[in-house]
Protein backbone atom coordinates (compact mmCIF):
# COMPACT_ATOMS: atom_id res chain seq x y z
CA UNK A 1 0.00 0.00 0.00
CA UNK A 2 1.34 3.63 -0.50
CA UNK A 3 1.97 5.44 2.66
CA UNK A 4 2.74 8.63 0.20
CA UNK A 5 0.38 11.67 0.63
CA UNK A 6 -2.35 12.34 -1.56
CA UNK A 7 -2.28 14.15 -4.03
CA UNK A 8 -5.08 16.34 -4.66
CA UNK A 9 -6.12 16.23 -8.07
CA UNK A 10 -8.72 18.32 -10.30
CA UNK A 11 -12.30 17.46 -10.53
CA UNK A 12 -13.20 15.07 -13.83
CA UNK A 13 -16.80 15.42 -14.66
CA UNK A 14 -18.19 12.73 -13.61
CA UNK A 15 -22.09 11.69 -15.14
CA UNK A 16 -24.29 11.64 -11.11
CA UNK A 17 -25.28 7.60 -10.39
CA UNK A 18 -23.74 6.92 -13.77
CA UNK A 19 -20.82 4.96 -15.60
CA UNK A 20 -17.75 6.22 -13.96
CA UNK A 21 -14.94 8.54 -16.96
CA UNK A 22 -12.05 6.35 -17.84
CA UNK A 23 -10.37 8.53 -15.42
CA UNK A 24 -12.04 7.20 -12.28
CA UNK A 25 -10.87 3.14 -13.65
CA UNK A 26 -7.43 4.58 -13.77
CA UNK A 27 -7.92 6.09 -9.69
CA UNK A 28 -9.53 2.67 -9.23
CA UNK A 29 -6.81 0.86 -9.94
CA UNK A 30 -4.77 2.94 -7.89
CA UNK A 31 -3.71 2.81 -4.39
CA UNK A 32 -4.78 5.45 -1.94
CA UNK A 33 -6.27 7.90 -4.95
CA UNK A 34 -7.94 10.89 -3.79
CA UNK A 35 -11.55 11.36 -4.48
CA UNK A 36 -13.81 14.30 -4.83
CA UNK A 37 -16.94 13.50 -5.93
CA UNK A 38 -18.23 10.14 -3.30
CA UNK A 39 -21.04 9.84 -5.85
CA UNK A 40 -17.48 8.49 -8.23
CA UNK A 41 -16.16 6.52 -6.00
CA UNK A 42 -19.63 4.70 -5.22
CA UNK A 43 -20.52 4.05 -9.03
CA UNK A 44 -16.86 2.56 -9.15
CA UNK A 45 -17.66 0.25 -5.96
CA UNK A 46 -21.33 -0.65 -8.08
CA UNK A 47 -19.20 -2.01 -10.79
CA UNK A 48 -16.97 -3.62 -9.49
CA UNK A 49 -19.41 -5.69 -7.67
CA UNK A 50 -21.12 -6.34 -10.84
CA UNK A 51 -17.80 -7.53 -12.41
CA UNK A 52 -16.75 -10.33 -9.51
CA UNK A 53 -20.75 -11.37 -9.82
CA UNK A 54 -20.22 -12.26 -13.25
CA UNK A 55 -16.76 -13.80 -12.57
CA UNK A 56 -17.87 -15.89 -9.48
CA UNK A 57 -21.25 -16.62 -11.45
CA UNK A 58 -18.73 -18.37 -14.11
CA UNK A 59 -16.88 -20.21 -11.46
CA UNK A 60 -20.12 -20.93 -9.41
CA UNK A 61 -21.78 -22.38 -12.47
CA UNK A 62 -18.72 -24.52 -14.15
CA UNK A 63 -17.30 -25.96 -10.88
CA UNK A 64 -20.74 -26.34 -10.05
CA UNK A 65 -21.44 -25.18 -7.33
CA UNK A 66 -24.91 -25.69 -6.28
CA UNK A 67 -26.93 -25.12 -2.55
CA UNK A 68 -27.11 -22.55 -0.18
CA UNK A 69 -23.66 -22.98 0.88
CA UNK A 70 -22.76 -21.28 -2.91
CA UNK A 71 -25.05 -18.62 -2.36
CA UNK A 72 -23.71 -18.02 1.02
CA UNK A 73 -20.17 -18.12 -0.26
CA UNK A 74 -20.95 -16.13 -2.99
CA UNK A 75 -22.13 -13.23 -0.56
CA UNK A 76 -19.30 -13.50 1.90
CA UNK A 77 -16.54 -13.35 -1.02
CA UNK A 78 -18.38 -10.20 -2.62
CA UNK A 79 -18.72 -8.15 0.41
CA UNK A 80 -15.47 -9.56 1.70
CA UNK A 81 -13.23 -8.41 -1.44
CA UNK A 82 -14.83 -4.80 -1.68
CA UNK A 83 -14.28 -4.52 2.24
CA UNK A 84 -10.78 -5.01 1.30
CA UNK A 85 -10.70 -2.67 -1.36
CA UNK A 86 -12.14 0.05 0.21
CA UNK A 87 -10.68 -0.25 3.61
CA UNK A 88 -7.45 -1.61 2.81
CA UNK A 89 -6.69 -0.58 -0.81
CA UNK A 90 -8.71 2.61 -0.95
CA UNK A 91 -7.71 3.66 2.58
CA UNK A 92 -11.04 5.72 2.18
CA UNK A 93 -13.08 6.98 5.48
CA UNK A 94 -15.88 4.68 5.89
CA UNK A 95 -17.79 7.41 7.88
CA UNK A 96 -17.75 9.83 4.43
CA UNK A 97 -19.56 7.61 2.91
CA UNK A 98 -22.50 6.90 5.41
CA UNK A 99 -20.63 3.87 7.12
CA UNK A 100 -19.52 0.68 5.90
CA UNK A 101 -22.62 -1.06 5.50
CA UNK A 102 -23.49 1.92 3.41
CA UNK A 103 -20.59 1.11 0.88
CA UNK A 104 -21.00 -2.76 1.03
CA UNK A 105 -25.03 -2.77 0.11
CA UNK A 106 -23.94 -0.48 -2.58
CA UNK A 107 -25.11 -2.65 -5.61
CA UNK A 108 -25.24 -5.34 -3.92
CA UNK A 109 -28.73 -6.94 -4.81
CA UNK A 110 -28.04 -6.41 -8.50
CA UNK A 111 -25.02 -7.93 -8.29
CA UNK A 112 -26.94 -11.16 -6.61
CA UNK A 113 -29.19 -10.95 -9.01
CA UNK A 114 -26.68 -11.03 -11.64
CA UNK A 115 -24.66 -13.72 -9.92
CA UNK A 116 -27.96 -15.81 -9.99
CA UNK A 117 -29.19 -15.43 -13.68
CA UNK A 118 -25.59 -16.35 -15.08
CA UNK A 119 -25.68 -19.34 -12.60
CA UNK A 120 -29.16 -20.38 -14.56
CA UNK A 121 -27.44 -19.51 -18.14
CA UNK A 122 -24.42 -21.87 -17.12
CA UNK A 123 -26.58 -25.01 -15.61
CA UNK A 124 -28.14 -26.55 -18.35
CA UNK A 125 -24.47 -26.11 -19.83
CA UNK A 126 -22.54 -27.64 -17.71
CA UNK A 127 -25.14 -30.17 -17.20
CA UNK A 128 -25.61 -31.55 -20.53
CA UNK A 129 -23.09 -32.79 -23.08
CA UNK A 130 -21.55 -29.88 -24.84
CA UNK A 131 -18.42 -29.45 -22.96
CA UNK A 132 -18.15 -33.66 -24.31
CA UNK A 133 -19.42 -32.90 -27.88
CA UNK A 134 -16.43 -30.09 -28.09
CA UNK A 135 -14.40 -32.22 -26.63
CA UNK A 136 -14.55 -34.94 -29.56
CA UNK A 137 -14.72 -32.46 -32.39
CA UNK A 138 -11.37 -31.20 -31.03
CA UNK A 139 -10.27 -34.49 -30.67
CA UNK A 140 -11.87 -36.07 -34.21
CA UNK A 141 -10.66 -33.04 -36.36
CA UNK A 142 -7.38 -32.52 -35.14
CA UNK A 143 -5.86 -34.55 -37.23
CA UNK A 144 -6.05 -31.86 -39.97
CA UNK A 145 -4.77 -29.27 -37.82
CA UNK A 146 -1.30 -28.38 -37.66
CA UNK A 147 1.32 -30.94 -36.23
CA UNK A 148 1.39 -29.36 -32.80
CA UNK A 149 -2.32 -29.17 -32.06
CA UNK A 150 -3.32 -32.42 -33.53
CA UNK A 151 -4.39 -34.58 -30.64
CA UNK A 152 -6.42 -37.14 -33.00
CA UNK A 153 -4.14 -39.97 -31.49
CA UNK A 154 -5.90 -39.45 -27.96
CA UNK A 155 -9.28 -40.71 -29.98
CA UNK A 156 -7.02 -43.91 -30.56
CA UNK A 157 -7.27 -47.03 -27.94
CA UNK B 1 -31.69 -29.61 -22.24
CA UNK B 2 -30.98 -27.59 -25.14
CA UNK B 3 -34.44 -26.08 -25.11
CA UNK B 4 -34.14 -24.80 -21.45
CA UNK B 5 -30.85 -23.21 -22.51
CA UNK B 6 -32.32 -21.77 -25.31
CA UNK B 7 -35.24 -20.56 -23.28
CA UNK B 8 -33.27 -19.25 -20.16
CA UNK B 9 -31.20 -17.23 -23.13
CA UNK B 10 -34.15 -15.95 -24.98
CA UNK B 11 -35.69 -14.71 -21.52
CA UNK B 12 -32.44 -12.61 -20.64
CA UNK B 13 -33.08 -11.18 -24.68
CA UNK B 14 -36.51 -10.50 -23.72
CA UNK B 15 -35.28 -8.56 -20.03
CA UNK B 16 -32.43 -6.59 -22.01
CA UNK B 17 -35.31 -5.38 -24.71
CA UNK B 18 -38.09 -4.66 -22.19
CA UNK B 19 -35.40 -2.64 -19.93
CA UNK B 20 -34.31 -0.64 -22.95
CA UNK B 21 -38.33 -0.37 -24.43
CA UNK B 22 -39.14 0.95 -20.47
CA UNK B 23 -36.11 3.39 -20.79
CA UNK B 24 -36.92 4.72 -24.32
CA UNK B 25 -40.50 5.16 -23.52
CA UNK B 26 -39.19 7.07 -20.61
CA UNK B 27 -37.27 8.82 -22.78
CA UNK B 28 -39.59 9.93 -25.07
CA UNK B 29 -42.19 10.90 -22.88
CA UNK B 30 -39.98 12.53 -19.76
CA UNK B 31 -36.46 12.69 -19.99
CA UNK B 32 -36.19 14.96 -22.88
CA UNK B 33 -38.98 17.45 -21.70
CA UNK B 34 -37.17 20.98 -20.67
CA UNK B 35 -39.75 20.18 -17.30
CA UNK B 36 -37.75 17.35 -16.44
CA UNK B 37 -34.50 18.54 -16.84
CA UNK B 38 -34.74 21.46 -15.31
CA UNK B 39 -36.56 20.01 -12.29
CA UNK B 40 -33.97 16.90 -12.11
CA UNK B 41 -31.19 19.86 -12.05
CA UNK B 42 -32.62 21.66 -8.99
CA UNK B 43 -33.14 18.67 -7.12
CA UNK B 44 -30.06 17.68 -7.43
CA UNK B 45 -28.41 21.03 -6.56
CA UNK B 46 -30.82 21.48 -3.74
CA UNK B 47 -30.28 17.95 -2.46
CA UNK B 48 -26.30 18.31 -2.58
CA UNK B 49 -26.37 21.52 -0.36
CA UNK B 50 -28.98 20.21 1.96
CA UNK B 51 -26.66 17.17 2.32
CA UNK B 52 -23.69 19.38 2.74
CA UNK B 53 -25.95 21.89 5.53
CA UNK B 54 -26.58 18.68 7.36
CA UNK B 55 -22.85 17.55 7.72
CA UNK B 56 -21.91 21.19 8.86
CA UNK B 57 -24.62 21.26 11.56
CA UNK B 58 -23.97 21.11 15.16
CA UNK B 59 -26.35 20.04 18.28
CA UNK B 60 -26.04 23.62 19.24
CA UNK B 61 -26.90 25.15 16.14
CA UNK B 62 -29.20 28.38 16.33
CA UNK B 63 -33.30 28.09 16.03
CA UNK B 64 -32.80 30.18 12.74
CA UNK B 65 -30.57 27.28 11.38
CA UNK B 66 -33.07 24.73 11.91
CA UNK B 67 -35.87 26.71 10.47
CA UNK B 68 -33.68 27.60 7.44
CA UNK B 69 -32.90 23.57 6.74
CA UNK B 70 -36.67 22.72 7.37
CA UNK B 71 -37.72 25.61 4.79
CA UNK B 72 -34.78 23.65 2.23
CA UNK B 73 -36.09 20.02 2.96
CA UNK B 74 -39.92 21.51 2.46
CA UNK B 75 -38.79 23.05 -0.77
CA UNK B 76 -36.94 19.99 -1.83
CA UNK B 77 -40.09 17.78 -1.12
CA UNK B 78 -42.41 20.04 -3.62
CA UNK B 79 -39.68 19.88 -6.38
CA UNK B 80 -39.10 15.95 -5.50
CA UNK B 81 -43.38 15.70 -5.94
CA UNK B 82 -43.50 17.76 -9.42
CA UNK B 83 -40.41 15.19 -10.40
CA UNK B 84 -43.04 12.08 -9.77
CA UNK B 85 -45.90 13.84 -11.27
CA UNK B 86 -44.12 14.81 -14.55
CA UNK B 87 -43.09 10.50 -14.51
CA UNK B 88 -46.55 9.72 -14.02
CA UNK B 89 -46.89 9.73 -17.34
CA UNK B 90 -44.54 7.65 -18.57
CA UNK B 91 -45.47 5.18 -15.46
CA UNK B 92 -48.78 5.02 -17.42
CA UNK B 93 -47.59 4.09 -20.52
CA UNK B 94 -44.81 1.68 -19.25
CA UNK B 95 -47.61 -0.07 -17.43
CA UNK B 96 -50.08 -0.66 -20.12
CA UNK B 97 -47.28 -2.41 -22.63
CA UNK B 98 -45.97 -4.25 -19.71
CA UNK B 99 -49.30 -5.66 -19.29
CA UNK B 100 -49.86 -6.91 -23.00
CA UNK B 101 -46.04 -7.86 -22.95
CA UNK B 102 -46.45 -10.14 -19.73
CA UNK B 103 -49.83 -11.35 -20.92
CA UNK B 104 -48.46 -12.64 -23.86
CA UNK B 105 -44.99 -14.19 -22.24
CA UNK B 106 -46.94 -15.73 -19.74
CA UNK B 107 -49.12 -17.38 -22.18
CA UNK B 108 -46.19 -18.22 -24.47
CA UNK B 109 -43.51 -19.79 -21.26
CA UNK B 110 -46.86 -20.84 -19.34
CA UNK B 111 -46.13 -24.37 -17.95
CA UNK B 112 -42.45 -24.60 -19.30
CA UNK B 113 -39.38 -25.23 -17.26
CA UNK B 114 -37.10 -22.43 -18.68
CA UNK B 115 -34.25 -22.95 -15.87
CA UNK B 116 -32.95 -25.63 -13.16
CA UNK B 117 -32.35 -23.66 -9.63
CA UNK B 118 -28.75 -25.17 -8.21
CA UNK B 119 -30.59 -24.99 -4.70
CA UNK B 120 -34.37 -25.54 -3.52
CA UNK B 121 -35.58 -22.27 -2.73
CA UNK B 122 -37.50 -21.72 0.27
CA UNK B 123 -41.37 -22.25 1.00
CA UNK B 124 -42.71 -18.32 0.12
CA UNK B 125 -40.60 -18.30 -2.74
CA UNK B 126 -41.65 -21.40 -4.55
CA UNK B 127 -45.13 -19.65 -5.20
CA UNK B 128 -42.90 -17.69 -7.62
CA UNK B 129 -40.62 -20.09 -8.97
CA UNK B 130 -42.76 -22.71 -9.80
CA UNK B 131 -45.45 -20.77 -10.55
CA UNK B 132 -47.70 -22.97 -13.10
CA UNK B 133 -45.31 -25.57 -13.28
CA UNK B 134 -45.94 -29.38 -12.97
CA UNK B 135 -44.43 -31.70 -10.35
CA UNK B 136 -42.83 -31.38 -7.23
CA UNK B 137 -39.51 -30.55 -8.26
CA UNK B 138 -38.91 -27.66 -6.85
CA UNK B 139 -36.04 -26.46 -8.51
CA UNK B 140 -37.84 -26.34 -12.04
CA UNK B 141 -37.95 -22.30 -12.54
CA UNK B 142 -40.89 -20.92 -14.23
CA UNK B 143 -40.18 -17.81 -16.39
CA UNK B 144 -41.72 -15.10 -13.96
CA UNK B 145 -38.87 -15.85 -11.09
CA UNK B 146 -35.88 -15.87 -13.99
CA UNK B 147 -37.87 -12.77 -16.00
CA UNK B 148 -37.61 -11.25 -12.54
CA UNK B 149 -34.02 -11.57 -11.93
CA UNK B 150 -32.83 -10.79 -15.46
CA UNK B 151 -34.48 -7.23 -14.47
CA UNK B 152 -33.26 -6.94 -11.54
CA UNK B 153 -29.88 -7.50 -12.52
CA UNK B 154 -30.07 -6.01 -16.17
CA UNK B 155 -32.84 -2.98 -15.53
CA UNK B 156 -30.72 -1.29 -13.13
CA UNK B 157 -27.24 -1.79 -15.09
CA UNK B 158 -28.83 -0.40 -18.06
CA UNK B 159 -29.83 2.45 -16.50
CA UNK B 160 -26.69 3.19 -14.95
CA UNK B 161 -24.82 2.52 -18.12
CA UNK B 162 -26.99 5.23 -19.88
CA UNK B 163 -26.97 7.72 -16.86
CA UNK B 164 -30.50 7.76 -16.52
CA UNK B 165 -30.73 6.55 -12.77
CA UNK B 166 -31.64 9.28 -10.16
CA UNK B 167 -28.62 10.82 -8.15
CA UNK B 168 -28.10 9.04 -5.18
CA UNK B 169 -28.14 12.42 -2.99
CA UNK B 170 -31.65 13.07 -4.49
CA UNK B 171 -33.26 9.60 -3.46
CA UNK B 172 -31.52 9.77 0.20
CA UNK B 173 -33.64 13.12 0.60
CA UNK B 174 -36.41 11.73 -1.29
CA UNK B 175 -36.99 8.63 0.31
CA UNK B 176 -39.98 7.23 -1.80
CA UNK B 177 -40.26 9.42 -4.22
CA UNK B 178 -37.29 9.12 -6.58
CA UNK B 179 -36.36 5.97 -5.27
CA UNK B 180 -35.11 3.77 -8.33
CA UNK B 181 -38.16 2.07 -10.05
CA UNK B 182 -39.17 -1.97 -8.09
CA UNK B 183 -37.18 -3.97 -10.40
CA UNK B 184 -39.33 -7.04 -9.28
CA UNK B 185 -42.56 -5.86 -10.88
CA UNK B 186 -43.34 -5.87 -14.39
CA UNK B 187 -44.62 -1.78 -14.18
CA UNK B 188 -41.71 0.52 -14.25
Amino acid sequence: MSGGRRKEEPPQPHLANGAPKSSAWSKALRSDAAWEDKDEFLDVIYWFRQIIAVVLGVIWGVVPLKGFVGIAVFCLINAGILYLYFSSFQQIDEEDYGGTWELTKEGFMTSFALFMVILFNLQPVVDSDYFDKLEFFILRFGKDLPGHLDQSHLLDG
Amino acid sequence: MSTMFADTLLIVFISVCTALLAEGITWVLVYRTDKYKRLKAEVEKQSKKLEKKKETITESAGRQQKKKIERQEEKLKNNNRDLSMVRMKSMFAIGFCFTALMGMFNSIFDGRVVAKLPFTPLSYIQGLSHRNLLGEDYTDCSFIFLYILCTMSIRQNIQKMLGLAPSRAATKQAGGFLGPPNPAGKFS
